[in-house]
């Protein structure tokens, strides 16, 4: 591993909450062998530790960028918990149960984590089912203007509205159908 | 249409860009309207999971990316070194111990075939010179007795090799084989009777392997007479044949035929003669029954048993000839009479014994 800016835990933090990209970068890569290691050695494939390890580094990033990370231990025994969490929730939910799990590394309990990371998951999820059910215009309409934070102005003119005000109403409807959409399908956790 | 301007309300109040008074009233409003409320909250849920998502889509592209960065940083690298530099840093101990192994075994194997070979090599024919080397435990032991004996005199150096010697005049020549002294810083003989003479190479015949000595002890007078003389004419075979010397401290007897009347490998300057001889009798007179000198014992072929080899006593003659004028003047005087002739072996060998030497070498 090449030598980096980014040579202890602190630093790569610091990294994460200014923005920088090279510090997720450098960690995401850091850690992904050790993570790939373990849920291939846990009967998982390749793909399935991309998406297992993704989930558990977007946990740790947005701890840190929420601010609401106490770590007490180092990252990459955190990802580990997190990423074990979720990898054998997922072997459950598949009805697999593995008895005798292959533990490389020591971990923390992080169910609470784990369990805010999987309610967001499950609305993300259904939010972009909502989205693909809307269908084009308003979908591209909302994602410039919500996701994308574009000008009412700009939104105007790309997709050919006579005045802003139109432009409005439109967004107004689209977002109307999308509330329907989104909360039909998903009920708040009990 | 009421809807509307409800919506335009709750987006601006979240967006925080509402007027001061406005929002105050807004708020008064939130407090009273349980369905405005509950429109705010959705509302306030609904951008938050849409901006969250959009957030999160973002960042699982950015992942992907790294991932497939991480792929091919990975993947790249990988595919080069693999191979024999893998399987080199993977396996260098193995090789390196099993490469000492099998260069261990293959030098072993050779030593060993080696050691096996020598002593098949010595039993082909090969010529053992009979000069001893004296040991040193017996020596040491009597260098002992000596201390006891006389403690302040220091303890004499023991020779590093002895042979044997005999006078061939009156006047202190004697005939010695040139391996025994060879190499020799000093050397020293001493008869039977205790009498010590240090004596000096004066001629070498290194074909021949014969050395004349000299005494050159001031104190020297004369051996006497000698009892035997030389026979220049070749002996026969069969001919009953005996010799003094000193392969120990004390003088040995031996006696034997003469079995053929060439020497190591058809070499007709000497005899091959049928006594046990062993390294310090090299040197020691070959005589026959009558008491004539007919050799000089030179050594014998290892690993045979019975074939000693003695150089003829003509070619002793022709050296003695050979001597430089200002010693033949007293060496050529050899011995006419032979007083040994039709004694018992007995009385022959005790008359004998004054005129053969050891030859002590000193290096």
């Amino acid at each position: 591993m090449k030598k980096s800016l980014y040579a202890t835990d602190e630093a790569v933090m610091e990294g994460i909450r200014h923005d920088d990209e090279r510090a997720l970068a450098y960690l995401y890569k850091l850690y992904y062998p050790m993570i790939s290691h373990f849920i291939l050695s846990n009967s998982g494939t390749e793909d399935e530790a991309k998406d297992i390890y993704q989930e558990g580094v977007i946990v740790f990033y947005e701890k840190i960028k929420g601010n609401t990370l106490d770590l007490h231990c180092q990252i990459k025994t955190y990802l580990y918990s997190v990423c074990r969490r979720l990898w054998l929730k997922r072997l459950s939910e598949k009805g697999r149960f593995v008895m005798k799990v292959d533990e490389s590394e020591e971990f923390l309990p992080v169910e609470e984590d784990s369990q805010h990371h999987e309610e967001q998951e499950k609305q993300f999820g259904i939010m972009g089912e909502s989205l693909e059910q809307l269908g084009e215009p308003c979908r591209s309409l909302l994602e410039d203007f919500y996701i994308k934070a574009q000008n009412m102005q700009v939104i105007t003119e790309k997709y050919g509205y006579t005045n802003s005000d139109n432009a409005k109403n439109q967004k107004y409807k689209c977002l109307q159908r999308l509330k329907k959409l989104f909360f039909t399908t998903y009920k708040p956790g009990v | 249409m009421l809807e509307y301007r409800a919506y335009e309300q709750i987006e601006s109040y979240l967006k925080g860009d509402m007027a001061a008074e406005d929002k105050v009233a807004f708020e008064a409003l939130l407090r009273t309207d349980a369905r405005l409320a509950e429109q705010l909250r959705e509302h306030k849920q609904l951008l938050q999971t849409l901006q969250g998502f959009g957030q999160r889509r973002n960042l699982r592209q950015q992942l992907n990316r790294f991932h497939s960065e991480l792929e091919s940083d990975t993947v790249a690298p990988t595919a080069a070194p693999a191979g024999w530099k893998v399987y080199w840093n993977r396996h260098a101990q193995t090789i390196a111990v099993a490469a000492s192994v099998s260069l261990l075994s293959v030098f072993g194997a050779l030593w060993s075939v080696q050691q096996l070979k020598a002593p098949v090599r010595q039993q082909t024919a090969r010529y053992v010179e009979l000069r001893r080397e004296v040991e040193r435990l017996k020596k040491t032991q009597t260098a002992i007795i000596n201390g006891i004996n006389d403690a302040s005199k220091p303890a004499p150096r023991s020779a590093a090799f002895s042979g044997t010697g005999f006078a061939i005049s009156a006047d202190g020549f004697l005939v010695t084989s040139s391996h025994v002294v060879e190499g020799a810083d000093s050397v020293l003989i001493e008869n039977a009777a205790g009498h010590k003479y240090k004596v000096t190479e004066v001629y070498r015949d290194q074909i021949h392997d014969l050395s004349i000595l000299k005494v050159s002890d001031p104190a020297f007078v004369s051996f006497g007479n000698l009892p035997y003389t030389f026979k220049t004419q070749e002996s026969d075979l069969g001919e009953r044949v005996y010799t003094l010397g000193y392969p120990r401290e004390d003088i040995v007897f031996g006696e034997g035929s003469l079995s053929s009347s060439t020497g190591f490998e058809g070499d007709t300057t000497a005899y091959q003669i049928s006594i046990p001889l062993n390294p310090g009798n090299s040197g020691g007179p070959l005589l026959d029954d009558k008491g004539n000198l007919i050799g000089v014992i030179s050594g014998k072929q290892a690993g045979q048993e019975g074939a000693s080899f003695a150089i003829k006593s003509a070619y002793l003659l022709q050296m003695i000839s050979e001597l430089p004028s200002e010693d033949t003047s007293s060496a050529a005087v050899l011995q006419r009479n032979n007083t040994l002739s039709g004694q018992s072996r007995p009385q022959q060998l005790k008359k004998l014994k004054d005129y053969v030497f050891v030859v002590k070498v000193y290096n």
